[in-house]
């Protein structure tokens, strides 16, 4: 196709609406870039979102956000939001970093219910499990260097230098590129603080066994010293807010608009076109979409994929999907006697065979609930609550339902939710349904088109988490003028994670674009 | 916290882990170029079976048509493969389908809930029944116009009325006014071919013997569902032997349901909804057994509660920004914005015309609005940042808004 047969043209396109590529947008539109943004549903955020039910509006998919840190302490999410970006949202404090309970463990019930704050969980781990601390600080200092290596990382802006990663990182490095069961081994970790310190590995989806420890170590960490923060109005507070500051610093968002092709001449970039018919000549693409979906579906012509493009993909794990009842209540969470706001129930003590039982559509053994009204009092109408269970499925095991069994199994799953957390939380919930929704694999496909339903990116094993992710940017770069953002995005998946990664794409857009014009 | 120095060992030797981090790069590339290098599919079972259960669009035809009284006729629609669709999207009784009309340059569409049983659909046709309204301007073209192989074009199955074993009363009380059992018949077909497992009394407001839909066929429905079906029929407009007169009162429901252990779904007219509303908070229910179908657009909007009075007036004007385009239209208070859009030519997009699904969601930049209280279910972040939903949203002066293109496939 000529250049002439466009009928605009922009400095960058960004396709999709995520997490990802609002930010991405917003960057780009501050920074005086012609930029538009395509999505192809009526409403911003992707899975940030929210919908409503009766008298219930509902967060769709996030649970807590890491790295956002209080005001006085701001981590990396909230500096980018609120002072880089500007942002018109409000965010309310998680009170408790999490209430873990594994009803049948090998050395009996665990039910801890772990606070933020180094010191905090330092002494509750200790009364939970007597003996533990000196292994337990032992980690959190191996996390903690972790961190400080990421910020180094991020500051020397791709050219670390040596003397100083292996001198003040080298823990950093010499635990890369192992699995966080390596490392709790190493510290010499009592089983059972094992097993609460590791609560948060579904958020990562991957067994201590298979997921790497520099993911895990940098999310644990935040956690613990950060806190975690949520929007006050849901999801869709802070995405319709950039939104809103897109369009206000000049960007353009179409909706509605899917984006088909991403047109590629001689290797690069040249334009794309949408379901609405727009051809649009652009040199820079920033895709808020897994390179499974770009490679298998957007880049025209195929051909230009190269071989190695596909190789990549095929040689990594496209993460969880995920399955969510979310319910409206009509009781409040103290009358119900729910009083934490972050439930993780794990009804088989070993993550790695949780992580397995996820690969089968069954009964699930583990689940992450939440109860908004526990981090927003008034997030429901008074006298009513909402709490909303998570599971995790892998895409595959749902390729046999047929529609006509759809609505029947996903209320039956529902259902052994809903029974296990009554039972290991010891409430009725059932009783006082008001509202009821259930999400499935085939709804988060549906919603954003993402590869087999994924919620989350690529999985974080260590030969494909953040570190070699990093280290093979330049090198996996298959198509000129293309940069991801989101989950798949070389941050691995997670709300902060995704947000970054969509200023980073924009950065390293603006700095080509920039290149181009000083040439 | 004093910050105790630490010289982390996985392997026996410390020199291993520095090399296993060199390795990491090679590894991966190891990884890569051992993985097959054949493309993946683009659509992978997730995604196929979430475009069978949620297509965007449906494809129909028109393969019979049925009188069922004086102006009531239910259309029976089959998936049309030549226009690309192949089979049709299974649903739950209760659900609707957003029907799209090209009429005299304006593109509109209409919920019609859908009357048969999801086993037909399975079996490849659906049913709606519609009422040929007074000042139903789609509904009249309907009548007139669609006939055998008639083409239409329809979204997926929407909407949340329907019922939910873990929320509602296995014991349903359906209340249905004029073309409002249209629902209720796809319940009582489900329950008879096996597939709800719920006990359904259906209330039946008509307001006469001759205005009631589907008689025969519903008392067949009730006789052979072993009991788990049951009609009752009041009419308004007429006394007769068998039928219960006059409205559907609180007194009426009790004496044939346990209001104490029963979901209710109500289903009919705005003028029904209204008089209903006094009647069930009477009972004292819990909202969760509770469930009023959306009931389209509102009639007569400066009769509603809240309005500005003397509001209606002259017409107004509203500049709209769709796409690249600009285009300034009028806009007659006394219908709502989404009505205005539809007259001037644009395509916007819509569903439940009912302020619930969000469909037509849009960007207020400046002018005065009205949007009735009761059924504003736009998301809280919305409010705050003006966006609307223009199938609730009545102009009180002139208005400028940005319009999202309405989806193509």
């Amino acid at each position: 196709m000529s250049a002439g047969s466009f009928n605009e043209s922009y400095d960058a396109v960004v396709i999709g609406a995520g997490n990802g590529g609002l930010i991405a947008a917003a960057t780009l539109a501050e920074k005086g870039v012609k930029t538009i943004l395509f999505e192809q549903h009526n409403l911003p955020g992707g899975f940030a979102t929210s919908f409503t039910r009766g008298r219930f509006e509902f967060e769709p998919s996030l649970h807590e956000i890491s790295d956002f840190g209080p005001p006085e302490d701001k981590g990396n999410v909230r500096i980018l939001l609120e002072d880089r970006i500007g942002l018109d949202a409000e965010w309310m404090r998680v009170p408790e970093a999490y209430r873990l309970i594994i009803p049948d463990d090998v050395g009996g019930r665990i039910d801890a219910v772990m606070p933020f704050g180094e010191e905090a969980f330092l002494d509750k781990m200790e009364e939970y499990v007597p003996g533990s601390r000196p292994s337990v600080v032992k980690f959190i200092r191996l996390c903690e260097e972790v961190v400080d290596a990421f910020s180094y990382l991020g500051q020397s802006k791709g050219n670390p230098d040596k003397k100083v990663l292996t001198g003040t990182y080298a823990n950093f490095l010499k635990t890369a590129s192992y699995t966080l069961q390596d490392i709790l081994d190493a510290v010499k970790m009592p089983y059972r603080a094992q097993k609460i310190i590791t609560a948060y590995w579904c958020y990562l989806g991957l067994g201590v066994n298979l997921v790497n420890f520099s993911i895990f170590a940098a999310m644990f960490y935040r956690y613990i010293t950060r806190e975690a923060f949520i929007p006050r109005y849901r999801s869709h507070g802070y995405t319709a807010a950039l939104e809103m500051k897109i369009r206000e610093l000049g960007g353009e968002i179409q909706y509605n608009t899917r984006v088909d092709k991403i047109l590629v001449e001689d290797g690069r970039v040249a334009g794309v076109e949408t379901s609405q018919g727009d051809k649009i000549k652009t040199t820079r693409v920033i895709a808020n979409a897994s390179p499974h979906s770009v490679y298998s579906k957007l880049i025209y012509p195929q051909s230009a994929v190269p071989e190695i493009a596909y190789k990549t993909c095929n040689a990594r794990k496209v993460g969880f999907s995920a399955f969510v009842v979310y319910l409206g209540l009509d009781k409040s969470a103290s009358d119900l006697g729910i009083d934490e706001y972050s439930y993780f129930i794990y009804s088989i003590p070993d993550t790695n065979h949780i992580y397995d039982a996820f690969h089968r559509l069954e009964r699930p053994v583990g689940q992450a609930t939440v109860c908004l009204n526990n981090a927003i009092p008034d997030c429901s109408p008074e006298g009513t609550s909402i709490l909303y269970l998570t599971t995790l499925f892998d895409g595959n095991c749902w390729s046999d339902v047929k529609p006509s069994e759809y609505f029947n199994l996903k209320n039956k799953i529902a259902e052994e939710m809903i029974d296990e957390f009554e039972k290991a939380v010891g409430v009725n919930v059932r009783d006082s349904i008001e509202e009821i929704e259930v999400a499935t694999p085939a709804t988060f496909a549906g919603y954003t088109g993402a590869y087999n339903g994924s919620v989350y990116g690529y999985e974080p094993v260590p030969w494909d988490s953040i570190v070699p992710r990093m280290m093979t940017m330049n090198d996996e770069k298959y198509i000129g003028g293309l940069e991801f953002a989101g989950g798949f995005a070389f941050r691995c998946h997670g709300y902060s994670s995704s947000l970054q990664s969509g200023e980073t794409a924009a950065l390293l857009t603006f700095r080509d674009l920039m290149e181009v014009k000083s040439q | 916290m004093t910050k105790e120095k630490i010289d982390i060992k996985i392997k026996p030797l410390g020199f291993l882990d520095l090399l296993a981090f060199k390795k990491l790069v090679p590894t991966r590339k190891k990884k890569i170029a051992a993985a097959a290098a054949a493309p993946f599919p683009g659509n992978p079972p997730v995604n196929a079976l979430a475009a069978q259960l949620h297509p965007e669009v449906q494809h129909l035809k028109v393969s019979e048509v049925r009188e069922e009284t004086e102006n009531v006729k239910t259309y029976k629609l089959v998936a049309d493969t030549d226009r690309g669709t192949e089979r049709l999207a299974f649903f739950r009784p209760g659900q609707y389908l957003s029907l799209e009309f090209k009429i005299n340059g304006s593109t509109v569409t209409r919920p019609y809930s859908i009357s048969s049983s999801p086993q037909e659909a399975l079996n490849g046709y659906y049913e709606i029944t519609i009422k040929k309204d007074d000042d139903g301007y789609i509904s009249g073209y309907i009548h007139e116009q669609w006939s055998v192989g008639s083409a239409v074009t329809a979204s997926g199955p929407q909407g949340h009325f329907y019922y939910d074993n873990l929320r509602d009363s296995s014991n349903l009380a359906a209340i249905a006014g004029g073309c409002g059992v249209t629902p209720f018949r796809s319940m009582a077909k489900s329950i008879v071919e096996g597939d709800l497992p719920v006990k359904l009394t259906i209330f039946y407001g008509s307001n006469k013997r001759q205005d009631i839909i589907f008689l025969e066929e519903m008392e067949q429905l009730a006789a052979s569902s072993n009991g788990a079906v049951r009609i009752v029929h009041v009419l308004a407009g007429e006394e007769a032997e068998g039928f219960e007169h006059g409205f559907i009162t609180a007194d009426l429901l009790r004496k044939y349901v346990d209001v104490n252990d029963c979901s209710f779904f109500i289903c009919g007219p705005q003028a029904m909804y209204n008089y209903l509303s006094n009647e069930i908070a009477g009972l004292k229910i819990r909202n969760k057994y509770i469930r009023r179908e959306l009931f389209g657009e509102i009639k007569q909007i400066n009769n509603t509660k809240g309005y500005p009075a003397g509001a209606v007036a002259e017409m107004y004007s509203v500049k709209v920004h769709t796409g690249s385009q600009v285009r300034v239209i009028e806009a007659d208070p006394s219908e709502s914005l989404l009505v205005a859009l539809e007259r001037a030519g644009f395509c916007p997009p819509s569903a439940c015309r009912s302020g619930s699904c969000g469909v037509c969601r849009s960007l207020l930049i400046k002018g005065e609005h009205f949007i009735p209280e009761d059924v504003d279910a736009r998301r809280e972040a919305d409010k705050k940042f003006g966006f609307i939903h223009p199938c609730i949203s009545y102009p009180l002066g002139d208005l400028e808004i940005i319009l999202p293109r309405k989806k193509k496939d």
